[in-house]
């Protein structure tokens, strides 16, 4: 639809158009639904994904603050019991053991330049950053957080300046990174599953949206299958109501140009039939008094003979043509049989005798016709052979079997013995208006190339085909084949 | 005195043309250009067949039709502009005998003439006096009587009843009839025939819908029941 509306592509800048094409064919070769899924899975996936690093930001610095907060007011508390236990002969280590500290926690004193750990393998003055050390020695108080032996940790130092001395603590912050990397899998199992419902989300959505283009596109299949009538139903929704009341307009405006073409070339065809009547009807009183024109004349009036009727003869097909185009063709079919009606037709042809030859089994074989518009069909295929091929030599009439294809079936087969139908012309001579091969005999053609294109018409109403075939017995000729369902006994 | 065709269409070319063709046949054709001017040539001085065109200004070809059928059984040829729709029924129904697809071929148009001319009243004596219940045909005097009393029927209608009566019980198919009623060839249409046998049963059938005598042999055609 949309390539219907959109101006021209040459009217489009080049360069853009190029741009907008190479970033957009890769996407387009993905089906909407597809697209519209994958977006909202994406979707999904940000945002939960933002939201998990916001919460996991958060976190962090609500967990690390607490702790921060209990290790900085507990060191400082800390820091007065040693600076009132500090002396020279004081014994540090037992000092150190006294001090209430909660486990992962590990209390280092500096006291004139000598260290004492409570744990000093573990945790001692090499586990504190020397900037640390260098900043509460140098009188400030510090807190750092940094890793150490794998592990992060949070050290607070605050200097004891009074005794020449500085506390620190070091807190292990493993169980916050524990608690931490516990909520990233947390929040990427709900990242996983956000995407996933995103997906499903899109899914759904995509269908809900698609459910009306599915309708546009049976409907404009329908219409191209030549139900011009088909319109789709308002649906009572803002924003699908446009769409669906712009593909009925289009859908009329179709309809109602198609009828007028179809009406133009039936009222054309209807306005010549008036001044026909009187060519036709003049040339038949001139033909009565033959005998009396001079040989001239009698030449003139034989050539306005013959084109009156052509003339005749492209009128009625015309005519038939265009009622078929506007749908407005009656059909009276009756059941009749097969054989019957091929010998009626041939001799009705008036194109001279053919022999029509067909099996015992096909002499009982029912059709169901109308049987002018059979006689039609007939008479046009042995006009085309003797325009085109030196005349027809058989009418055959074979049974197919049911098979693969379809139920039994009966073909109508019109030989000829002339140079054949060129393989890429089998269709074409169907066509409206072609004259069939470029190399045919057609030095005395008066064809006017609607009589194949109306057998096909024709069969086609009676629920057939026909195409053109090479002969089977290998000769040089074409057979042309009307197939028709047979009525079951 | 020859044979006299009232020809009735308003383009004027068509008419002269078809004239002078009819007339090359031996015949004497009167003319009329619209349907006021046909009945009142007709009423003045019937003729032995009328040739209608369905479109006519005016009073319609069908009108025509049944104003002439209300009070003669003279043959009714009429000119449609299709043989598919439903022109051809109404006319058929309004009393025409047959019908023909402009533009025509004169030949064809006489050929159709001198069918209907041969559809005289009378028959050959081979058939005698029928009797079938209340209805009775006396073919020598072209008579057939309902209830005793005499039915007045077109050409066309009597030499249906007497082909049905010819083989009474015998089935008749749509081409039989239409070949020697009609004197058409497999092609012929048969709804001529339907149309004709429904006008048929309206005038000898007491409940047409149910009829008693003409009755129809489903896929086959028409019989008359003894």
């Amino acid at each position: 639809m949309t390539a219907v509306v959109s101006p021209p592509a040459d009217l489009a800048e080049p360069r853009v158009r190029r741009r907008v094409a190479r970033t957009l064919i890769p996407l387009r070769r993905v089906g909407l639904r597809a697209r519209l899924t994958i977006s909202f899975a994406l979707g999904g996936a940000l945002l939960s994904l933002v939201l998990s690093l916001i919460a996991w930001g958060l976190t962090r610095e609500n967990l690390l603050t607490q702790k921060e907060d209990a290790a900085v007011s507990r060191v400082v508390t800390n820091a007065v019991t040693v600076r009132n236990g500090l002396s020279p002969t004081a014994d540090i280590e037992q000092l150190l053991g006294s001090l209430p500290t909660p486990a992962g926690s590990q209390p280092v004193i500096e006291y004139k330049g000598d260290w004492h750990a409570k744990n000093a393998v573990a945790f001692g003055e090499q586990a504190l950053p020397s900037e640390l050390q260098a900043t509460v020695i140098g009188g400030d108080a510090a807190v750092f957080r940094y890793v150490y032996d794998g592990e992060p940790y949070l050290a607070v130092g605050v200097p004891i300046p009074s005794q020449d001395a500085a506390y620190f603590e070091g807190v292990s912050l493993i169980e916050v990174q524990d608690a931490l990397d516990g909520l990233v899998i947390s929040l990427l199992g709900a990242s996983v599953l956000t995407t996933f419902a995103g997906g499903l989300l899109g899914f759904w959505a995509s269908r809900r949206v698609l459910e009306p283009l599915t309708d546009v596109g049976r409907a404009a299949t329908a219409i191209a299958g030549g139900e011009l009538n088909v319109r789709l139903e308002e649906e009572g929704d803002a924003d699908l109501d446009p769409i669906i009341t712009s593909f009925n307009e289009m859908a009329e405006t179709l309809e109602q140009r198609l009828e007028r073409d179809a009406r133009f070339a039936s009222e054309v065809s209807h306005e010549l039939r008036s001044p026909l009547m009187t060519l036709a009807a003049s040339v038949e009183v001139l033909e009565n008094s033959r005998d009396e024109l001079p040989e001239r004349a009698q030449t003139a009036l034989d050539l306005l003979k013959a084109d009156v009727d052509r003339f005749q003869t492209l009128v009625e097909d015309l005519l038939e043509i265009s009622r078929i185009d506007v749908g407005a063709v009656k059909l009276f079919p009756e059941e009749v049989f097969l054989p019957e009606i091929v010998i009626q037709a041939v001799s009705a042809a008036g194109t001279g005798p053919v022999p029509v030859i067909y099996e015992d089994d096909a002499s009982e074989v029912v059709v169901r016709v109308d049987k002018r518009r059979f006689g039609r069909i007939v008479a046009n295929l042995l006009d085309n052979a003797r325009k085109y091929a030196g005349g027809a030599t058989a009418v055959r009439i074979e049974v197919v079997p049911a098979d693969d294809e379809g139920p039994e079936r009966a073909h109508v087969v019109v030989e000829d013995e002339g140079a054949g139908v060129p393989v890429d012309e089998r269709q074409l001579v169907f066509g409206r208006f072609s004259r069939g091969s470029e190399s045919g005999n057609r030095a005395s053609d008066t064809g006017v190339g609607l009589g194949l294109a109306l057998v096909d018409e024709h069969v086609k109403l009676h629920g057939g085909r026909v195409w053109v075939e090479d002969r089977a017995d290998g000769r040089a000729g074409a057979r042309f084949v009307v197939e028709l369902p047979v009525v079951p006994e | 005195m020859g044979t006299r065709i009232l020809t009735v269409e308003d383009d004027e070319r068509i008419r002269t043309a078809v004239r002078m063709a009819l007339e090359d046949e031996g015949w004497t054709v009167e003319e009329a250009e619209n349907g006021e001017e046909a009945l009142e040539t007709f009423n003045r001085h019937p003729t032995d067949v009328v040739l209608i065109d369905i479109m006519l200004p005016g009073v319609d070809g069908f009108e025509v039709c049944r104003s002439i059928r209300r009070n003669s059984d003279v043959p009714i040829v009429m000119v449609t502009a299709r043989a598919d729709t439903h022109d051809v029924v109404a006319g058929l129904e309004a009393g025409a005998d047959d019908y023909l697809t402009k533009p025509f071929a004169p030949k064809e148009l006489s050929a159709r003439i001198r069918a209907l001319l041969r559809r005289v009243r009378t028959t050959d004596p081979g058939i005698s006096h029928l009797k079938f219940g209340e209805l009775e045909i006396v073919p020598e005097e072209g008579l057939v009587l309902l209830h005793g009393e005499e039915v007045h029927l077109t050409k066309t209608e009597f030499r249906l009843l007497v082909e049905l009566a010819s083989s009474p019980g015998r089935v008749f198919s749509r081409e039989v009839l239409l070949e020697r009623v009609w004197g058409y060839g497999y092609f012929g249409d048969g709804r001529l025939v339907d149309v004709h046998i429904r006008r048929l049963r309206t005038k000898i059938e007491a409940d047409a819908a149910n009829p008693r005598h003409v009755v129809t042999v489903r896929g086959l055609g028409y019989k008359l029941q003894t």
